[in-house]
């Protein structure tokens, strides 16, 4: 009889294990590098050109004091979107004052999309059952599959630490501007909770749901709590339902002002740790793979786009569109409804007013328009390319599926299928912003304000998002497919990012240029720039010629 | 007899990765051409040039005389595909699935669509996603065959199928070439392409290295020779005699793998107490196993046996 040996391990094959695909944990970050590289470049990016726009921009006392009086007499609203103005002659405060929603609504989105398709993106794909049938319990697996997210968060959360306190060294030019450890670690944990409740619920809700409507789910939870906090000035029931708002519960949780409160930190850290938990039980307990089925409208027949391409791409992409386009435009609502607050508080603070009448001159910002020019637009327009990156991705899915394969068997050109469907992913673009300026309509109309002018102003987020979709699937057709929707968010960031440094660093204005959103300009007040209608529509048709031609070129990938 | 697929000096490479080598194949009308191979060895590669899905990078394909990169749509008007592996329209029915394909070609008989629809016993009103892999692989079948192409080309079509359905299938591949069409698929139902095709391809690491009808293939090939004694012989002295090869041996019985003329087995033999002596030609399957080499561990495991020994 013999006695069988457990294989031991030494620290060299540990550690190989940990960097490489041995077991479930090492494979989660294994395969995370590449979403941690990103997100440290974003992040430091952000931060570090932040910095430097704000040291550059508020350097010297006099121009701090001045930022100083405007933040303090902003309207509640401003002031509840972008946080209580504390230490703002502080780089610390400035920094945080400005930036914090860019980490703190954008980061979490790797979170929502991580842990909502951790498991179930897994049983999508069908290796999720090879997994729970291997020699290890489902607890287990979804403990080390979460794991590898959460050091993946780790890492990131150290670099935003070290990145924040460098900021202070480099670009500190008045006492109070060194950023201590402390503080750092402090905006760290911040952002990193943050990061935990949405991803939490993404990750509690997918066992249940699925991947997609988990992260939905999360998403809509996450932007909610976000505007129940920003707007709960000018809407009562927002006021009411404030406290259910983690962004109230950290709201005075300021680190880099130097206000801490850890017990709001911890507060949500538990939420978060709750809801994991509430996961990995829903995972172990759940028959693997089965959701419950939501109840959605089937489309009629004749909308099903079964005569040909065009059809039927806007037909797969409607449920999306009309996603997008009703959270877009409930957004829309919300902001038309602080309209005649914010005119209240305008007439009430005559500097203010006229602060705001040299500002911009051409635009009545006590009009609906007029506030969601100045309030939504800039944040809309980024949104709507996540929008048209996710009408792409759908396109993409054709070749990347093998579907292509059996559509290009039938007789008909790679051009004709190529223009039909980037037709069919226009039109579902168009669409989203058909819904947005419907809800535009709905605001101004409830505000009795004109409906028509910010109504047609809308659709200045179609042109911005046919831009990029277009350069896309120009990318698309002549590289490859999988490319395009990467390329629409890398174009909407980018441009994002340029429209929000140029000017703080005083960048040239070729650089302030290449943002596309800097050329419309004021159209929900009804004020066009023809360069920027131009310009949107070469991009967009332009990269679809360019796309079918390159389609005739190369390789289908199968 | 009229080519409708000939390829010339065809080759893919990737880079890198092997695609296919100097691929010269012909196709006539009215055939049923099996192409066999291992997984990788260029099977799926040979197809999607073929219909113009990836580019040659040197030679050239002709469908039905056509270039395939000069006019692939005409050549898409004639042909019925499915891929080996593909993925349609989650939300849609079934039937949904195949009208759309019917749209796209147009000039389907109504009434034949409907007829395959329930040989293949399809249920039309069950979305796309809820299907089992067989039943997806069923709907692919039909919007492949629906408009009654004069050339099918399918990629393992049998893939996810059961007995039932295999055997629906090749009975419509049968009625295929009655009806005077052509057919080109690969498979790894070796019977049914033995009991189906006329010739057969074989493609090994990107290259044909067999094509041959049915029958000429196996007489190309070896013969599974079966020795029952009434007592100990050596095993390496047959294994040892021109043209035989994987020589086992179980209790008092050899089998081996003979080429060419059986004489020189007949022969040691008969030096010997001879029980029986069985010798039979290979199946297609063993025909093909041999050409990959795997043979001997094959027909080893089949007989539970270990290779040449000595029969005890």
């Amino acid at each position: 009889m013999s006695t069988a040996t457990a294989p031991t391990r030494d620290s060299a094959g540990r550690l190989s294990a940990l960097a490489g695909s041995s077991s479930i944990f090492s494979k989660s970050l294994r395969d995370s590098r590449r979403a941690i590289a990103i997100a440290i470049a974003f992040v430091a990016f952000v931060l570090l050109v932040g910095a430097a726009a704000v040291a550059s921009a508020f350097g010297t006392v006099e121009t701090r004091q001045q930022m100083v009086g405007l933040a303090t007499t902003l309207p509640a609203i401003f002031q509840s979107m972008l946080g209580p103005p504390v230490a703002l002659d502080r780089l610390g405060g400035l920094i945080e004052w400005r930036y914090q929603i860019v980490l703190g609504v954008l980061l979490p989105v790797w979170s929502i999309l991580a842990l909502s398709g951790t498991l179930a993106g897994e049983a999508d794909r069908g290796s999720l059952e090879l997994l729970a049938t291997t020699a290890i319990t489902r607890r287990r697996l979804a403990l080390e599959k979460l794991a590898g997210h959460l050091v993946s968060v780790l890492i990131v959360l150290a670099a935003i630490a070290l990145v924040t306190w460098l900021c202070g060294i480099a670009f500190g030019t008045l006492p109070g501007d060194a950023i201590s450890p402390e503080a750092a670690f402090g905006y760290a944990a911040l952002t990193g909770v943050l990061m935990l409740a949405p991803g939490g619920v993404a990750f509690a809700a997918a066992p249940f749901l699925g991947r997609g409507a988990a992260a939905g789910l999360a998403a809509f939870v996450m932007v909610a709590s976000y505007l129940v906090n920003g707007f709960h000035d000018s809407i009562a029931l927002f006021d009411t339902m404030r406290p259910l708002s983690w962004y109230q519960w950290t709201a005075q949780h300021i680190p880099l002002a130097g206000r801490f409160d850890w017990g709001s930190i911890a507060t949500l850290a538990t939420l978060g740790v709750v809801l994991l938990a509430v996961g990995v039980g829903a995972f172990e307990r759940r028959d693997v793979g089965r959701t419950i089925r939501l109840p959605a409208p089937h489309l009629p027949g004749f909308l099903l786009g079964l005569r040909e391409p065009l059809g039927r791409t806007l037909a797969e992409r409607l449920r999306a569109s009309t996603v997008w386009g009703v959270a877009i435009g409930l957004y829309v609502l919300v902001v038309a409804s602080t309209a005649s607050s914010l005119a209240d508080v305008l007439h009430k603070v005559p500097t203010l007013e006229q602060m705001m009448r040299f500002l911009y001159p051409d635009i009545d910002y006590t009009s609906v328009g007029g506030v969601l020019q100045l309030v939504f637009l800039q944040f809309g327009l980024i949104v709507f390319g996540f929008t048209a990156a996710t009408a792409v991705a759908g396109w993409a899915s054709e070749e990347s599926s093998g579907r292509l394969e059996v559509l290009l068997s039938a007789p008909m050109s790679r051009v004709a299928w190529f223009l039909r469907s980037g037709l069919g992913t226009f039109l579902a673009i168009a669409f989203s912003a058909g819904v947005v300026s419907l809800a535009t309509a709905i605001g101004a109309a409830g505000q009795g304000s004109d409906a028509g002018q910010p109504a047609r102003g809308a659709f200045v987020l179609a042109l911005y998002g046919l831009a990029w979709a277009g350069v896309g699937l120009g990318v698309g057709g002549l590289v490859r497919s999988s490319l395009a929707a990467p390329t629409v968010i890398v174009l909407t960031v980018g441009s994002f990012l340029i429209e929000l440094f140029a000017t703080a660093l005083k960048l040239p204005d070729w650089v302030a240029g290449l943002a596309l959103a800097s050329h419309y300009g004021r159209p929900l007040v009804g004020v066009w720039d023809p360069v920027g209608i131009v310009v949107s529509l070469v991009l967009a048709f332009g990269g679809l010629a360019v796309g079918a031609w390159g389609m005739t070129r190369r390789d289908v990938r199968g | 007899m009229t080519a409708v697929i000939q390829t010339e000096e065809l080759t893919k490479s990737y880079g890198e990765h092997r695609g296919i080598i100097d691929v010269d194949l012909t196709v006539n009308e009215g055939e049923v051409f099996g192409f066999l191979g291992p997984n990788g060895a260029g099977k799926t590669t040979t197809i999607r040039t073929l219909l113009d899905l990836i580019r040659p990078t040197s030679g050239r394909a002709l469908v039905f005389g056509i270039a395939s990169n000069a006019d692939p749509v005409a050549i898409h008007r004639r042909i019925g595909y499915i891929p080996g592996e593909f993925t349609l329209y989650d939300r849609l029915t079934g039937g949904q699935t195949i009208q759309y394909f019917a749209n796209l070609r147009g000039g389907v008989d109504r009434e034949y669509q409907a007829s395959l629809i329930e040989r293949f016993d399809i249920d039309p009103k069950r979305r796309y996603k809820e299907l089992s892999k067989g039943n997806k692989q069923k709907i692919g079948l039909v919007i492949a065959l629906q408009h009654q192409p004069e050339l099918l080309i399918l990629d393992e079509p049998t893939s996810g199928l059961d007995p039932l359905v295999q055997q629906s299938f090749f009975e419509l591949v049968r009625e295929a070439r009655d009806g005077g069409r052509t057919v080109f698929l690969s498979s790894h139902i070796l019977s049914e392409v033995e009991r189906t095709c006329d010739r057969v391809a074989i493609i090994r690491e990107g290259r044909l290295v067999k094509v041959a009808s049915v029958e000429g293939l196996r007489d190309l090939a070896h013969h599974q020779v079966e020795l029952r004694f009434s007592g100990e012989v050596s095993a390496a002295e047959f294994a040892s005699l021109p043209g035989v090869s994987d020589v086992s041996a179980q209790d008092h019985i050899l089998r081996m793998r003979v080429s060419g003329p059986i004489t020189p087995v007949v022969r040691a033999a008969a030096r010997y107490e001879l029980l029986d002596f069985v010798s039979r030609e290979p199946t297609l399957e063993e025909t093909f196993l041999a050409q990959y080499g795997h043979g001997h561990a094959a027909a080893a495991a089949d007989a539970g046996t270990t290779p040449a020994g000595s029969a005890s």
